[in-house]
């Protein structure tokens, strides 16, 4: 029996947000993004502590002062990101940290004993506990990370955060029998996910945060799938942005794709995107819209199906050939992809351009007198001083580093601008002005691709919101004419029931 | 915060943003540091400040000088390059071989004199060969996917081993007179054109790397291979076509050791490989990334090595402890480099 209640007034990331939890279920914890979840499991897992409230766990007040003393607790997490070693056994990585000894050496026979038992908890004794780790699917990786959670100690309480979301149908309809025996052996499971119709399908019982604070705790009777999207989105859209004016005629069609599929994670989708039109692609986490909008920017492999830029059939190789096109692409990783830290801002804007920048076409030497004009050209489009433009990139916001990434495509003119995650690490006064200079770009012309989990951003940007469920569109909407509720709904999979990795199905 | 004092470095660094002003002081750091040694050595050996002394250091150095340009070009891409002194002494091997109708062979047999072709036709076998181990080196690095500390290493390997299977154990003794006017006659301000050679390479790698497309794409390479693919950069171009221009710079190098030398051995460049690398350290490139550093800077690591060289010479230092003064030099650069860029 674990009763936890916790109180955090400092930074109202949680305020006064209570749980019951009475006997071993499977309990599921859902919420939107900053909806409080990760703080909440982080409080479990020891990493931060309350501001104030308590936990306690079978009527005893706990203090969890560290990870340590969760595992102590008997309180384990699984990771959406796996903790595994790939040059490693299995086995020896279910009992890293705590290998059984020998003196000074691993009693290997022990290890394999103790790492089979762990396994077998979860009936997963087909996995070979000699493997390497990184030679095995990521189903089965997942279930060594349980494995190993399960060897730290008796657990009596596993929180499994977001497990789904790299998984296909059949290893999430796996994990769910896992995680119901290890109910029956009596651990109290909770299942953090986005993916309500999986949490409906599993939970017992789901508590929904919102704000920080527990907006409904609901039996699975009481509840359906609208109810729970209802719960989550609230009442209120807050939606600071508004479009001056959305498109009205729209231009041509500059690009389409037919029956395109990326790996296991796209499958047969259609999408035609006009001129000067803003479109939004939206999905759960790990739903192929990333994927998806990679494979247009030519930053994907395995891609089947066809891509047409203007009528005519293209392969995207690179991005490199995909930009030749007019394609351009932001991923939502700005530092990793995106940014030359080194550099200047002015260099950062015109390294895609550099033709540009040349003397003549036959004297390839840089000029700098046209890189300063056009680069403040391209700045000030994007309301970067000219002053910044000498200035190291690094040193910049987020903000203006993703405008300086608008700059670059700016500058080098292209036709199609795929964001992903536009105002991901962008605090709230920049993302207006992100959101204003996506709307300018649309309205010279440019088509641009939003793809983004932020439902509300998306509907006040888009003209046109298409939604993705398991790498497969389930609707299109005019973000005018739609509520948040139908589109998360969209997002869910639609309440029409599941459309499980079917082949192209496409409502338009 | 705006009315903590600040010290120069921090506002300069507001002014500028953090990388300049890092990178300001690197230069300063190298120059003050190439002054005080320069200062030490004339004052505590007479012989050091005498223009012969001087025109002895930048000879001496100018093979060096010149691999070590090739070589700042790939460390820039994010890259090394090990095989610097093998595939110049390939370079110097081919050179030697084509151009001398008498080599004395170590069995003592004499060579007919119909083998010897003139020093241009040598020059461009030997850039020829040495374009096309950097060629592999990049393809290695770049097709085949093979990080370039590991590719390099096999090339090292090779073109050591073809370098010995030309020279088969033999030392050749150069007799065209040309390559010894390279050495001695002096073209411009008491300097032989060997050492105008070298600044050439620097004034012409300089311009490469700040004022071309080529040179931009290099550095935003280093800096970010992912945003570079993603910018549209010709990514695995560029990076073969580097390490091919080092390997004919490598030649060049291999060209000038023949002028030096005058003739050739089987052990002849083998300290280069790790020289050049310390100089470019020296001169503030970084090991673990590239896209941060300049050319001109590699210029003063090389002529500090070359008066520390030189300096111990005259002053009849200990080889042993030679090397082992090196090894500080080395060690005192990485630190410098950590204490500027921090330690991530």
């Amino acid at each position: 029996m674990v009763g936890i209640s916790k109180h955090f007034t400092s930074t109202e990331a949680l305020v006064d947000v209570t749980l019951q939890i009475e006997r071993p279920m499977i309990y599921g914890l859902v919420g939107q993004n900053g909806a409080g979840k990760s703080t909440l499991l982080k409080i479990l897992a020891g990493d931060y502590q309350p501001s104030s409230g308590e936990i306690r766990l079978e009527g005893h007040k706990v203090e969890i002062s560290s990870p340590r003393r969760a595992l102590a607790l008997g309180i384990g997490i699984v990771y959406q990101e796996f903790s595994l070693l790939p040059n490693l056994s299995v086995a020896h990585n279910i009992l890293l940290g705590q290998e059984p000894m020998n003196g000074l050496r691993i009693n290997e026979r022990r290890l394999m004993d103790d790492a089979g038992q762990a396994l077998a908890r979860i009936q997963a004794q087909s996995i070979p506990l000699t493997a390497r780790v990184g030679d095995l699917p990521l189903s089965q990786r997942q279930l060594i990370e349980i494995a190993k959670v399960l060897a730290l100690r008796q657990p009596r309480l596993l929180i499994f955060d977001e497990p789904t979301a790299a998984l296909g149908q059949k290893d999430v309809d796996d994990l769910f029998q896992v995680m119901a025996n290890l109910r029956d052996q009596g651990v109290t499971i909770v299942f953090v996910s986005h993916r309500y119709r999986e949490v409906l399908e599993v939970c017992e019982r789901v508590t929904v945060l919102r704000n920080g604070r527990v907006v409904a705790e609901l039996d699975r009777p009481d509840t359906s799938l609208e109810h729970l999207v209802e719960m989550t989105v609230g009442a209120k859209t807050d939606t600071m942005f508004k479009r001056e004016s959305r498109g009205k005629e729209v231009g041509d069609v500059v690009l389409e794709t037919k029956g395109l599929s990326v790996g296991t994670r796209v499958h047969g989708v259609d999408l035609t995107v006009h001129r000067g039109e803003i479109v939004g692609l939206c999905g759960l986490l790990g739903s192929g819209q990333n994927e998806l909008a990679r494979a247009i920017g030519g930053d994907a492999a395995d891609v089947s199906g066809k891509i047409l830029v203007k009528g005519d059939e293209v392969q995207l190789r690179s991005p490199r050939r995909a930009l030749a096109l007019g394609i351009a692409l932001i991923s939502e990783s700005r530092q990793d992809e995106g940014l030359f830290p080194d550099m200047r801002v002015a260099a950062n804007i015109s390294i895609s351009s550099l033709q540009r920048v040349l003397w003549s076409p036959y004297v390839r030497i840089l000029s700098r007198r046209k890189e300063r004009r056009l680069t403040k050209e391209a700045g000030a489009a994007v309301e970067i001083a000219a002053a910044a433009l000498q200035r190291q990139i690094s040193v910049l916001s987020g903000g203006n580093q993703q405008k300086a990434l608008l700059a670059r495509w700016m500058m080098r003119r292209c036709e199609v601008l795929i964001m992903i995650e536009p105002t991901r690490g962008v605090d709230v006064g920049a993302r207006l002005e992100i959101y204003r200079q996506i709307e300018r770009l649309a309205a010279g012309g440019t088509a641009v691709v939003v793809v983004s989990t932020d439902v509300p951003e998306v509907m006040s940007l888009a003209e046109r919101l298409i939604t993705l469920y398991r790498g497969v569109v389930t609707e299109e909407f005019d973000p005018e004419h739609a509520t948040e509720h139908q589109v998360s709904l969209a997002m869910q999979g639609g309440a029409a029931g599941p459309v499980e990795n079917q082949p192209a199905e496409v409502t338009l | 915060m705006s009315s903590a004092p600040t010290s120069v470095l921090s506002r300069t660094q507001a002014r500028f943003g953090g990388g300049q002003a890092r990178e300001f002081a690197q230069s300063v750091g190298i120059i003050v540091v190439g002054a005080v040694l320069l200062a030490i050595f004339a004052e505590t050996a007479s012989a050091f400040l005498t223009s012969g002394n001087v025109r002895n250091i930048l000879v001496q150095t100018s093979v060096l000088g010149v691999v070590a340009v090739g070589e700042t070009m790939v460390m820039l891409t994010g890259g090394i390059d090990l095989s610097v002194g093998a595939i110049a002494f390939l370079g110097e091997v081919l050179v030697a071989d084509l151009t001398t109708p008498l080599a004395s062979g170590a069995t003592g047999q004499t060579i007919s004199s119909a083998g010897a072709h003139s020093w241009e036709f040598a020059l461009i076998v030997a850039l020829l060969a040495t374009g096309g181990m950097g060629l592999l080196n990049g393809l290695l690095v770049v097709v085949v996917g093979i990080p370039p500390i590991l590719a390099t290493l096999a090339s090292l390997l090779v073109a050591t081993g073809l370098g010995e299977l030309v020279l088969n154990l033999r030392y050749l003794m150069v007799t065209t007179p040309i390559f010894a006017q390279l050495y001695t006659n002096n073209v411009l301000l008491n300097l032989p054109i060997m050492v105008v050679i070298m600044f050439g390479f620097y004034l012409v790698g300089g311009f490469l790397m700040q004022k071309t497309p080529f040179g931009r794409d290099v550095y935003a390479i280093g800096g970010n291979p992912r945003a570079a693919r993603l910018s549209g950069l010709p990514v695995g171009r560029v990076t073969v076509a580097t390490y091919t221009v080092a390997g004919l710079i490598y030649g060049v190098a291999g060209f000038l050791t023949v002028c030096q030398l005058g003739m050739v051995s089987q052990n002849d460049l083998t300290s280069l490989n790790f020289q050049t690398i310390i100089v470019v350290l020296i001169g503030g490139l970084s090991v673990a990334r590239g896209g941060v550093g300049r050319i001109e800077r590699t210029l003063i690591g090389v002529v500090i090595f070359g008066m520390l060289a030189n300096y111990q010479t005259i002053e009849g230092v200990d080889p042993s402890f030679q090397q082992a003064l090196l090894g500080g030099l080395l060690f005192a650069a990485i630190l410098a480099d950590r204490l500027l860029r921090g330690r991530s």
